[in-house]
């Protein structure tokens, strides 16, 4: 199979485990961890690429070529050094614990659990211009409010269900091994979380 | 003898037991009807968990939590 069909594959395959990680996520992670390609990492990049242009487009007052600005160019680095610091942790730690697996199939099942992160960060960016924010506490700005934070909520439990079933099937742990990654992983990333909101890159961890 | 049909049961039954199940103990049974929930079509129980989440933080907080959403709207 040459490299363009490769591609394409992956991109049919991608687009297949993006639904089914909405409606059946534990026979999908099974199923991609089992068979998947890192090069379904490809369209996850795009689509990370493609909501880091946006952002830049919303944050960035000005007519340059976005492609080109710093901003651009400063989330696009960190969201990938994220990534890699953020696999390579949960690799080192799961194995150090009796996990089995490979680090690639690993970061690929990682990999998926960014899709509830870019939509939440969509969301708030398009909401940012539709209703950009102070909320008020009247009555229409507290229901609103709620139905964001509900929104937030699910999309945060979803992404903890995807890293979870991650960690199940890409390092074959259990969950109380699963327990002991987290804890140890925790204040790593808590730390790092840290450091990018004090370089103002993300204020809210896109991890 | 080996027909398509039994080799692909022999391929699925190698992928399901590839993983050894989850035990917890006594908690079990319990853990197994929730993750029972979750393992197909999750969304009503997540969004159910965050609605109590919420009504729970209003209480809490009251309208403060618009403060909140001001913080997390200005997050990205």
């Amino acid at each position: 199979m040459d490299r363009v069909d490769q591609i394409l594959v992956s991109g049919v395959a991608f687009g297949k485990n993006s639904l089914g990680l909405i409606l059946r996520p534990y026979e999908t992670y099974r199923r991609i961890v089992d068979r998947g390609s890192v090069v379904e990492l490809l369209p996850i990049g795009l689509l990370l690429a493609g909501y880091f242009a946006l952002a830049s487009l919303v944050k960035e007052d000005t007519l340059r070529p976005f492609l080109l600005t710093r901003q651009f160019m400063v989330l696009v680095g960190t969201a990938g050094v994220s990534f890699f610091l953020v696999s390579a942790t949960l690799w080192t730690v799961g194995t150090i614990v009796g996990g089995k697996g490979t680090f690639s199939r690993f970061v690929l099942a990682w990999g998926y659990t960014m899709l509830p992160t870019i939509a939440w960060f969509l969301m708030t960016s398009i909401l940012y211009l539709i209703l950009p924010p102070p909320r008020t506490t009247r009555t229409l700005g507290v229901a609103f409010s709620m139905l964001y934070l509900v929104i937030s909520a699910t999309i945060l439990f979803w992404k903890i269900l995807l890293g979870y079933l991650s960690l199940r099937f890409g390092l074959r742990l259990d969950l109380g091994k699963i327990v002991v990654v987290a804890i140890v992983a925790a204040p790593i990333f808590a730390l790092y979380s840290f450091a990018m909101y004090k370089l103002g890159v993300f204020k809210v961890p896109f991890l | 003898m080996k027909t398509k049909t039994y080799a692909r049961f022999v391929k699925r039954w190698e992928e399901v037991t590839d993983l050894p199940p989850q035990t917890l103990g006594p908690l079990t049974r319990p853990y197994k009807k929730l993750t029972k929930r979750l393992k197909v079509m999750p969304w009503p129980w997540l969004v159910g968990i965050s609605l109590i989440g919420v009504i729970g933080l209003y209480m809490i907080l009251g309208s403060a939590i618009t403060f909140l959403v001001t913080l997390l709207q200005r997050g990205f």
